[in-house]
């Protein structure tokens, strides 16, 4: 959710209850003679509502759950979530005077410290992380087909580089031996082996995937001499940066020194070759885009199992908190 | 030919199912989500169990509570059938007597108004001022109004000047004291040469007494017994100061000043050119008993001096006076050498720094065999003619007024000179380098006290505990002890 003039009202609300319950707090504190403390009439209710703030913003977690529910807007909620779970962090503060106490309440109050720190953080990355995957990953996929997508990719370079250089001793699993990653000169005449491109409307049809391919022939166009040069990149280089895309040390991972090794590449090998190479090229420059995405799809929602599971917890000891804050 | 993408071929490579396969991501999510929450009912179910309840505290208990840790249950008192166990009065009382603060007052607070627990290793008996202000700033009393200032909210809101530096206030004590002279370099002694006092010469605490020695003490006097004592010496303290609970370290408030230790080296006693020593400082009946043995014991060693010629031998206009001769007997001489001592010291020497009463002493007029010497009255209320020994033995000793010195100058508050040892006596008693009179108040006032006493950093403690008590220590009572220590240790409610 981005942090625009629209919550502008959000904004304002919660500014004017944070304002009211300061002005409630200061007098309170500098007059209390124990000082304030959450046991207090004005430390119980600053108590309550922020653990009323911080239920409403748990209970994102059920709407969700159930989209179908007809409890307001789905941005609404997010947005209350958002600003009230945020103020439920000083109004607990003010419930306990800014003290942290003994193991459960230091718990809880670490435990709220946090989740409100990473649901800001979350916030923050949310603001501007999609408009950077945007300009940054225009290649973007869903996340959870990543690895699908990586593997369609390096099977339609293995494809590219046989079509050239003849066998390259590869093998595929069945089922996605007929499936390409999209971007594939389809027209291109091949001949040897048989590579598969499946059609939406053989998918949509329920057709599987052996038979929703339509096959393509292929040529070899370089001999061995010629193709050593590509072959021997394409081994060493190109295909270990396509199966293990995160893995350090590989210069295919930086745009620039990629590009360099491509066009030292082409210097080495036929000019008929070229296109090829642009293809893997591309394929490369698909995988990185698809690298980049994968991390910040991890910033993006990695906070995420730091913010809900302490956020359960935390209503979970919130609860036993004030059962047992009413006994002593 | 290069790649291409279109939307159709992006989509074919879609798995259209994909959403119903939870990512690695999002079964984390889920675990961990189950785990977190599981592990911390799994936490504070054990401490259920187990019916420890420290882990519900508030806060860390205060030193000398820390050994009850474990053991909620000796304050949390839960009344029967009743959810809540706050902390109760009486447990608090069963190890603590807390004496009432004033038997007039309104208002008699729960212990734990005051006394807040669960803060850490704080001060238990630091009270907040708003704990005070919750009565002092509209104070009133049982029966009748208060005898205090009513609206005091803490000591920079509210806090009268010193009741004792108010408008008109005078020193009670009667000693006569010069502190601008004595602050001045001053001859220690006739024909002595000049000295410059230090505050510590005269004024010490009780701790620091004998620490070195004094520069100014006659080890006759020091060691002499005297018979004067506490009431014809020091103001009653009153009734009205709350006794604190911390025993003295001695180093609080000064001793009074003593004239065998500071006074006594400069201040001579002596009395008649034929001693050397002179009286004791004790009372006026001890110097007359002292007089009369030292004098009577002198004439019976020199029975020739009971024959004197009048000296001078000149009259007032310088003319030459024939001789005159007189012989008396020695009790009418020791009388008289008495009489003329006494009028010695009771017009000069104690005059200086006490108020005589009874100065109707003979005058010189018994030295200067003066015919008509005027008449005193005597005790008997009869008037009659000096020297006559008859007269003499019944011319009433002087007297001298109580001392009356004040021991404690602020009675609603303790005061410590050793938490202010680093400053200079006269920085905060600066008007004792001015005051020449002895009923000047030299005790700062309570702008002296802000200047460092103040809230905020950079500042003492100006709380109101830092100089006042609430209980009044005094009247405490002895507890029955109820603890068993290794029962203390262990954990439970």
């Amino acid at each position: 959710m981005r942090l625009d003039t629209t919550q502008r009202q959000w904004l304002m609300i919660s500014v004017a209850i944070l304002a009211v319950s300061l002005g409630v707090y200061v007098p309170y504190a500098l007059t209390a003679p124990k000082g304030p403390t959450g046991g207090s009439f004005l430390g119980l209710l600053f108590g309550i509502a922020g653990f009323a703030f911080m239920l409403f913003a748990a209970a994102l977690g059920a709407r969700k759950r159930v989209p179908t529910w007809r409890i307001g807007r789905a941005q609404t909620w997010m947005r209350g979530h958002l600003w009230l779970g945020f103020l439920a962090l000083p109004l607990i503060l003010f419930h306990g005077g800014f003290h942290f106490g003994g193991t459960l309440t230091r718990i809880l109050m670490w435990l709220l410290i946090i989740t409100v720190a990473s649901g800001v953080f979350g916030a923050a990355l949310q603001n501007y992380l999609p408009g950077m995957m945007t300009k940054d990953v225009p290649l973007e996929t869903i996340y959870g087909e990543i690895a699908h997508v990586r593997r369609l990719l390096r099977e339609e370079a293995d494809h590219a580089m046989e079509s050239l250089c003849g066998p390259l001793g590869f093998t595929y699993k069945s089922e996605d031996a007929g499936q390409r990653a999209g971007g594939f000169t389809a027209m291109r005449a091949l001949t040897a082996t048989t590579v598969a491109l499946r059609t939406s409307a053989a998918v949509s049809a329920g057709a599987s995937v052996a038979t929703a391919v339509a096959a393509a022939p292929e040529i070899i166009l370089l001999n061995d001499e010629q193709s050593a040069p590509l072959r021997r990149f394409y081994c060493s280089e190109l295909r270990p940066y396509l199966e293990q895309p995160n893995r350090r040390g590989s210069r295919l991972r930086d745009a620039g020194r990629a590009r360099n090794s491509f066009t030292a590449v082409r210097t080495l090998i036929p000019p008929s070759a070229h296109p090829t190479v642009a293809d893997l090229e591309d394929i490369c420059d698909e995988a990185r885009q698809l690298s980049l995405q994968e991390r910040m799809h991890h910033w993006l929602h990695g906070w995420l199992l730091v913010h809900i599971p302490l956020s359960l917890a935390l209503i979970l000891l919130g609860a036993v908190h004030a059962v047992m804050a009413l006994r002593y | 030919m290069a790649r291409t993408r279109t939307t159709k071929k992006l989509a074919q490579r879609i798995d259209l199912n994909y959403f119903k396969r939870p990512t690695r991501w999002k079964r984390a999510k889920l675990w961990i989500s189950l785990l977190l929450p599981a592990i911390a009912l799994i936490w504070i179910g054990w401490h259920f169990a187990t019916r420890d309840s420290r882990v519900y505290s508030s806060g860390r208990l205060s030193e000398p509570h820390a050994v009850f840790e474990a053991q909620c249950a000796a304050c949390h008192v839960q009344q029967a059938g009743s959810f809540s166990a706050g902390a109760a009065n009486s447990a608090c009382l069963a190890c603590h007597d807390g004496p009432i603060h004033h038997a007039e007052q309104t208002k008699m607070p729960n212990c734990a108004e005051c006394h807040v627990e669960h803060r850490g290793k704080i001060n238990l008996s630091a009270a907040s001022n708003q704990s005070c202000a919750s009565c002092h700033s509209d104070l009133r009393a049982n029966g009748g109004s208060a005898h205090y200032a009513s609206d005091i909210r803490s000591f920079e809101d509210g806090h009268p000047q010193f009741a004792l530096l108010k408008e008109g206030a005078r020193d009670p004590g009667t000693i006569k004291l010069n502190h601008s002279l004595h602050m001045k370099a001053i001859r220690r002694a006739p024909g002595g040469p000049n000295v410059q006092l230090n505050c510590s010469d005269c004024h010490r605490s009780v701790a620091t007494w004998d620490k070195t020695p004094w520069a100014y003490q006659d080890a006759k006097y020091v060691t002499a017994k005297v018979s004067y004592g506490y009431a014809e010496s020091y103001q009653a303290m009153g009734s009205s100061g709350l006794t604190p609970r911390a025993p003295s370290s001695g180093r609080e408030l000064m001793m009074p000043v003593r004239f065998a230790t500071s006074c006594a080296s400069c201040h001579l006693l002596t009395f008649d050119k034929r001693f050397d020593e002179g009286v004791p400082h004790d009372k006026p009946e001890v110097i007359h008993t002292f007089l009369m043995k030292k004098l009577s014991d002198y004439i019976a060693a020199h029975p020739s001096e009971l024959h004197e010629m009048q000296d001078p031998a000149r009259d007032l206009t310088g003319k030459p006076l024939p001789p005159r001769m007189r012989t008396l007997t020695a009790p009418q001489w020791v009388q008289e050498k008495v009489a003329v001592a006494e009028e010695l010291l009771s017009h000069k020497t104690c005059a200086q720094c006490h108020q005589m009463t009874q100065q109707a002493l003979p005058d010189t007029g018994i030295a200067r065999w003066a015919p008509n010497a005027p008449k005193y009255m005597t005790n008997s209320g009869k008037q009659m003619h000096l020297p006559d020994p008859a007269v003499l033995k019944l011319v009433p000793i002087p007297g001298v007024a109580p001392a009356n010195t004040t021991l404690r100058w602020l009675p609603h508050s303790k005061f410590d000179h050793a938490a202010h040892t680093g400053f200079t006596c006269t920085s905060c008693h600066e008007k004792a380098r001015s005051s020449t009179e002895s009923s000047d108040i030299l005790i700062p006032g309570i702008a002296t006290c802000k200047t460092c006493h103040a809230p905020g950093p950079n500042h003492a403690e100006s709380r109101c505990f830092e100089c006042h008590t609430y209980h009044d220590w005094s009247q405490r009572k002895e507890v029955k002890p109820s603890f068993i220590l290794p029962a203390l240790k262990r954990g439970g409610d």
